[in-house]
């Protein structure tokens, strides 16, 4: 393989939380094009890895590395992450009263854009913009207006987490649980707005730990995570595994 | 309309308001002096007469008068009136002035009345006013503060519901830094039964800012199926910025509906998180989550215009610039 083409390189991460190891010692390598698919049983240290990816506060790395695109990303503040093209999106997405939706989306355009030194967007091409990615996840304009995540149901939060994604366009989208809470046709939806903003540049990371999820969004790879390490990786047909077998069977 | 002023197109320009609002006269009191009219200033509106135009008072300090200044003015609203009035207060230069302030404000039966306050003045300044509001059968008052800036603001107000089915909405947002001194008194008093009052004060205090706000909602013994709320919701910026908030419910009526609530809390970091996320800078998001924060006292002003002018006097004031507008270099709305 060829390791200059390494977009996420995670070595021997180890995280403790208020002295309490959570992350035992984590590797990962995702590459241009590539999804992988992270699974594991409730408390393995699924969100936990993806908030130290996203440069979450108060979550300690004693040991290990991460690198995007070569760089030390443990040293890049959450926004300078964002701006490098890494994108989080929220198991629980954070409810802000008082913020539109729209006024959020733009400010966060716009400061990707000065950090590409372009200018910002014209509000009619902002407008534009803004309309054809709400189509992606079938996204009625109504919630432009309203406060960020105020009053969405779970499912219209994901969504929002994907309009959000597919406005700032990451090289690196780590998409924790997005499939928690959603009813079969939220789901086709999500996926299809997840699918349609897949390239052969940019990558995925989901996270979920139901089998669901992936006859939609089809992963490369399957890593299975239990008490804070990758204890098996493997082929998509993995999945269907763990859907027969449940996890025990690979914990033992 | 009775109102002892003529509008003085032959004032100084240094106090002309470069951009005046749509629809709007525009009244000047510099030092206490109503230019082209009588001092005290005074409105009577007549039995049923409707103000087509807001009415914005600008009273200035200057510094060719540096004395203690104490003022007055008084708005009486005929039966069925209405009309809206915007008070600003301004210092133009950084000296030492005191001013004391008295605003009576009566409104007869059925009178509509809003009144936008807008106190903006230098360090050094002391302004203290103390309205007296009277209110009559079915009459409506809104008043919206907006404490942008000063040395020491401090407004009383003392409120009477003196016939039934009244009722008046109360709103504030006061913003401090350095170490000015945010002081809002607010009495509101339900002599009569079925009347309604509404209080909503909020205030965003960095650096070594202090607000204080003290609030008493009186109950008496025959205001039955009175509805009366107050809240006073404070957010702390900076370690060393301070909030007293003392809330007073004193009731004797049984049959009432009444509520208080008061917060001093900080900033969201969950919040802040998931917008830095999405890659918007943390002084950024802070200043979003601070106009979130004030946007609920904002959004009380009826007038669109005024509002917008509102919110960008009060994000630029967040960003730490003394506040005046974008197309104008006075430090005036
Ligand atoms: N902020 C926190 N403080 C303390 N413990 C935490 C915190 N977040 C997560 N944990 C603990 O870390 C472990 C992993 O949690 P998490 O990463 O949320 O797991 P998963 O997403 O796989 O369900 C759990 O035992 C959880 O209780
Ligand atoms: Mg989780």
């Amino acid at each position: 393989m060829n390791n200059d083409n390494i977009m996420l390189k995670i070595s021997g991460l180890k995280v403790s939380i208020d002295d309490r190891e959570i992350l035992t010692g984590v590797n990962l390598e995702v590459r241009p094009g590539e999804v992988h698919a992270i699974m594991g049983p409730n408390g393995s240290g699924k969100s936990t890895l993806s908030a130290v990816l996203a440069g979450k506060e108060n979550y300690k790395v004693t040991e290990g590395e991460i690198l995007f695109e070569g760089e030390d990303l443990l040293k890049l503040s959450p926004e300078e992450r964002s701006w490098a093209g890494v994108f989080l999106g929220f198991q629980y997405p954070i409810e802000i009263p008082g913020v539109t939706n729209v006024n959020f989306i733009k400010t966060a355009v716009n400061e990707h854009r000065k950090r590409k030194g372009l200018p910002e967007l014209s509000a009619a091409q902002f407008l534009k913009l803004m309309r054809e990615r709400m189509a992606y996840v079938e996204m009625d304009s109504s919630f432009t207006s309203r406060g960020v995540n105020v009053g969405f149901s779970g499912g219209e939060k994901k969504r929002n987490e994907i309009f959000h994604m597919a406005m700032l366009e990451p090289k690196l989208a780590i998409l924790d649980e997005t499939d928690s809470g959603l009813d079969v046709d939220a789901l086709r939806v999500v996926a299809g707005g997840i699918n349609r903003l897949k390239t052969p540049e940019n990558a995925t990371i989901v996270i979920t730990h139901y089998q669901r999820l992936l006859d939609y969004i089809v992963p490369d790879y399957i890593h299975v995570i239990y008490k804070g390490r990758i204890i098996k990786s493997a082929g998509r047909e993995l999945a269907q595994e763990i859907e027969q077998r449940g996890y025990d069977w690979l914990i033992n | 309309m009775e109102q002892n002023y003529i509008y003085a197109p032959a004032l100084t320009s240094e106090f002309r308001c470069k951009v005046p609002l749509k629809e709007t006269r525009q009244l000047f009191i510099v030092n206490g002096k109503v230019q082209g009219g009588k001092s005290p200033f005074s409105l009577r509106l007549k039995e049923g007469e409707v103000m087509k135009e807001m009415l914005q008072i600008i009273s200035v300090r200057h510094k060719s008068y540096k004395e203690h200044l104490a003022t007055q003015q008084d708005f009486h609203f005929g039966k069925g009136s209405s009309g809206k009035i915007i008070q600003c207060s301004h210092t133009f230069s950084p000296d030492r002035f005191r001013t004391t302030e008295k605003v009576t404000i009566s409104l007869e039966r059925d009178a509509v009345a809003e009144f936008y306050i807008m106190q903006n003045e230098h360090n050094n300044a002391e302004h203290s006013t103390s309205y007296e509001v009277n209110l009559g059968a079915g009459a409506f008052l809104k008043m919206v503060f907006l404490s942008l800036h000063g040395g020491v603001i401090r407004n009383d107000i003392f409120l009477d519901f003196n016939e039934k089915h009244a009722e008046c909405d109360l709103a504030g947002l006061y913003l401090t830094d350095s170490k000015q001194l945010m002081d809002n008194n607010i009495y509101v008093n339900h002599l009569v039964p079925e009347c309604n009052s509404n209080q909503l004060f909020k205030g965003i205090l960095d650096d070594e800012g202090v607000a204080r706000f003290y609030g008493r909602i009186n109950v008496a013994p025959d205001a039955q199926k009175t509805e009366a709320y107050q809240a006073n919701h404070n957010l702390l910026i900076s370690d060393k910025a301070k909030a007293y908030t003392s809330p007073q419910l004193e009731i004797y009526a049984g049959d009432v509906k009444c509520s208080h609530g008061a917060t001093i809390g900080r900033l969201n970091e969950d919040e802040l998180f998931y917008m830095r996320t999405r890659g918007i800078p943390a002084a950024e998001a802070r200043i979003l989550q601070q106009k979130a924060f004030a946007y609920e006292v904002l959004e009380k002003i009826s007038n669109t215009e005024l509002r917008e002018r509102m919110l960008s006097l009060v994000e630029r004031r967040l960003r730490g610039e003394f506040s005046h507008c974008s197309t104008c270099i006075r430090n005036c709305c």
